[in-house]
């Protein structure tokens, strides 16, 4: 008895960088590389959920998708909302949190304030401006016409509904960009500013020439953080839109979802999955080029 | 005192009611004690109605029930995950009209005929020929029975009774009428709120299955006799067009994200003169909790269009999982068949389920309870007037009540709706599964 357990301690201890993260390596296996695999395979398939077993079709799933309105208008919808949003919410966390990088009173309860939007839970802030969105019950309007400007038809019309999505998601994840450039800009080295004001540079440019090329690797981490949810943004603009009025707001991630969980359509759904999956990727791999080249 | 000498009477009274309902069958309610059964069920009234009732059930026969419920979008997309999954799932709502063929097709409907033939597994008193015929049609695939009606829909054309009586209107029995009353009421002050004619569905996928209504009505269908799409026919493309403007000339604005729970909620508001709706949301029009419109409201059939007055019939029912063993099956069936006895039935409809029983609607209870005889009669006579083909009759119904949706859509919005429905016919032509 003592020998086997002896055994398998002296195992253990031979080979513990193999023996203590297997657990882990399983676990993560298990959720995250099987599902995906199982996901690459079914893009290959022809497989309605329940109407007999997927059937091999090689890439014709693609060929499918190339042609489909659906998935460029999903295309169009993402790069429009995703571009639109990451870029408001970069310039604006950046200037707030340049706002933010100084001594002033009260500064730790207007920053406590300030990140309440993204502490939220999205569902639940995403309902709460589907019915302030309302044209006909909702508050905006409300609030618009009592200082006498015409109401808008927010997320109700083709043309303002991803201007609408782009403002909630705006007012939601800013706090978070500001928070990592904050944590940024607290650990830039003080020496270059010093000098820069010694030589009488202006305001403007020491930002232009030392804090921005300073804090750019931070930036561009920020994006990226960012873009890994906002590229597949579900939950805010499934439960304000569900990608309506048509398909005017309806993203590749989106659309995917219908095919998958509403029209279940696996196959075909797991090719759509695998552009958007490839979409992020390719969209993260460039972004760190950039972290990364001077 | 003598309130409760009364109460004790009355249960004496149903308990000798049930003894002898139960003595009087061949059917043993106890054979399959011990057993323990599991449904999937919508959060719906019918759901909320015998919840509560489950231990009478459990008492009576031994078997334990659980019940698992979900909001509908969420139950769809579970019971459809789990079916394919092949859990321990005994039993399911299912809506046949949207969900029927593809069950079917899947392997996961249970045909009911030979339970409801065996005397040893059926109620004598259960009576099916009690239930509407077009409800037992509507659960109906490849002439097996799928299912028992618990929830029986049709939809109606709800008004302001006191507006109709202020301005001494009639009610629209033609569709040209009920554009000319939308007209009337579109923009008038009504207690200081401007009003809309009328509100309906909008939001794509979600407004056909009321824009069929007047699909039918201006003698269009879904699919040409030869079984391709006929979306682009001419009387398709009527309705289209009548109910895109009807909405947008004379509804609430952002007509195109009105789901139910929007449109219903404009009426109950007292913003809207006219609603057509599932005649059930009336438990909601009616709640004075709820809408500030209650007791003001008159209800009429589909006014006719060019093909006559069409509304559609549609269900919930009671489906048993092919999967599951013969045993539960069979106990499965049990309790579908009390959940759908005739007091069960009538209990129902009394709390607001429109029962699928002839008995319930004419039972003297019912009758004298009726504070909407109104009601009670168009949602019957919309009960024998109805088509219980409501949707495209093809396996993927959600895909192509999606392409269907974006016409509708497209019309609210005033785009060119000839060039829209030829669009979305030679998409389903390429999607339509049969």
């Amino acid at each position: 008895m003592s020998t086997a357990l002896s055994t398998i301690s002296r195992f253990i201890d031979r080979r513990q960088a193999l023996v203590y993260p297997a657990p882990a390596v399983i676990v993560l296996f298990l959720i995250v590389v099987l599902p995906i695999g199982f996901n690459l395979y079914l893009a290959f398939t022809k497989w309605t959920v329940g109407l007999g077993q997927p059937r091999f079709i090689g890439v014709d799933n693609f060929i499918d998708l190339v042609s489909d309105e659906r998935v460029w208008n999903g295309v169009k919808v993402m790069v429009y909302f995703s571009g639109l949003s990451l870029f408001l919410e970069l310039v604006l966390g950046l200037l707030i949190a340049l706002y933010f990088n100084r001594e002033f009173r009260g500064s730790e309860i207007v920053q406590t304030i300030y990140i309440f939007p993204f502490a939220a839970t999205p569902v639940a802030v995403a309902l709460i401006w589907r019915i302030m969105l309302n044209p006909e019950i909702g508050v905006l309007n409300y609030l618009l016409r009592s200082i006498g400007l015409p109401g808008s038809l927010w997320v109700s019309s083709e043309q303002t509904v991803v201007l609408s999505l782009v403002l909630v998601d705006v007012w939601k994840w800013t706090p978070m960009i500001t928070l990592i450039v904050l944590a940024g800009l607290k650990s830039l080295p003080p020496d270059p500013y010093e000098a820069a004001r010694i030589d009488g540079a202006s305001a403007l440019q020491i930002f232009w020439h030392i804090t921005l090329p300073l804090i750019r690797p931070v930036l561009i981490a920020a994006l990226m953080l960012r873009s890994l949810d906002n590229l597949k943004e579900f939950d805010m603009i499934y439960t304000i839109t569900q990608g309506g009025p048509g398909t005017s707001s309806e993203t590749l991630y989106l659309y995917s979802y219908l095919v998958g969980f509403g029209f279940f359509k696996a196959g075909y759904g797991s090719a759509l999955m695998v552009v958007v999956f490839l979409i992020v990727l390719v969209f993260n791999v460039v972004m760190n080029r950039l972290r990364l080249s001077r | 005192m003598k309130r409760k000498i009364a109460c004790v009477a009355l249960m004496a009274l149903l308990c000798a009611v049930t003894v002898a309902g139960s003595a009087s069958a061949q059917l043993n309610w106890k054979q399959f004690q011990g057993t323990e059964i599991r449904f999937l069920m919508n959060k719906h009234p019918f759901t909320t109605f015998i919840e509560p009732k489950i231990p009478d059930f459990e008492k009576l026969t031994g078997i334990k029930v659980v019940f698992e419920v979900f909001p509908e979008d969420q139950y769809r997309n579970k019971r459809t995950i789990e079916l394919n999954a092949g859990g321990k799932l005994d039993g399911y709502m299912i809506m046949p009209g949207q969900d029927d063929l593809y069950y079917w097709k899947a392997g996961w409907l249970q045909p009911l005929d030979a339970f409801i033939a065996d005397p040893k597994l059926t109620d004598a008193a259960w009576d099916p020929k009690d239930f509407f015929q077009s409800f037992t049609k509507a659960s109906t695939v490849d002439g097996k029975q799928i299912g028992v009606v618990i929830n029986a829909e049709t939809s109606l054309l709800s008004y302001r009774k006191d507006l109709f009586d202020q301005f001494k209107l009639k009610v629209p029995t033609t569709m040209k009428e009920l554009e000319e009353t939308a007209k009337f009421f579109y923009g008038k002050e009504v207690d200081g709120k401007k009003m809309v004619g009328i509100t309906l569905r909008g939001k794509g996928a979600a407004a056909t299955s009321q824009w069929v209504d007047f699909l039918y009505s201006f003698g269009g269908s879904w699919t040409t006799p030869q079984g391709k799409s006929n979306l682009a026919g001419a009387g398709t493309v009527a309705s289209f067009k009548f109910y895109g403007d009807l909405l947008k000339n004379y509804g609430p604005e952002g007509g195109t994200m009105l789901h139910w729970a929007e449109s219903t909620s404009v009426f109950m508001e007292g913003k809207a003169a006219m609603i057509y709706d599932a005649n059930v949301f009336k438990s909601l029009y009616e709640n004075p909790k709820e809408s500030k419109v209650a007791g003001r409201i008159g209800y009429a059939v589909i006014p006719a269009g060019p093909a006559g007055s069409v509304p559609h019939v549609s269900n919930w029912s009671l489906s048993i999982n092919k999967n599951s063993a013969p045993e539960r099956q069979k106990a499965a069936w049990l309790f579908i068949q009390w959940a759908t006895n005739k007091p069960n039935a009538l209990g129902a409809l009394l709390a607001g389920v429109p029962a699928g029983r002839a008995s319930a609607w004419d039972s003297p209870e019912y009758k004298s309870k009726d504070t909407q005889p109104d009601w009670t009669a168009n949602t019957k006579k919309s009960f024998e007037l109805g088509q219980p083909q409501w949707n495209p009759p093809v396996i993927n119904v959600p895909e192509i009540r999606d392409i269907t949706g974006q016409v509708i859509v497209d019309a609210i919005q005033g785009k060119d709706v000839e060039a829209s429905a030829k669009k979305a016919a030679e998409l389903m032509d390429k999607k339509m599964e049969l």
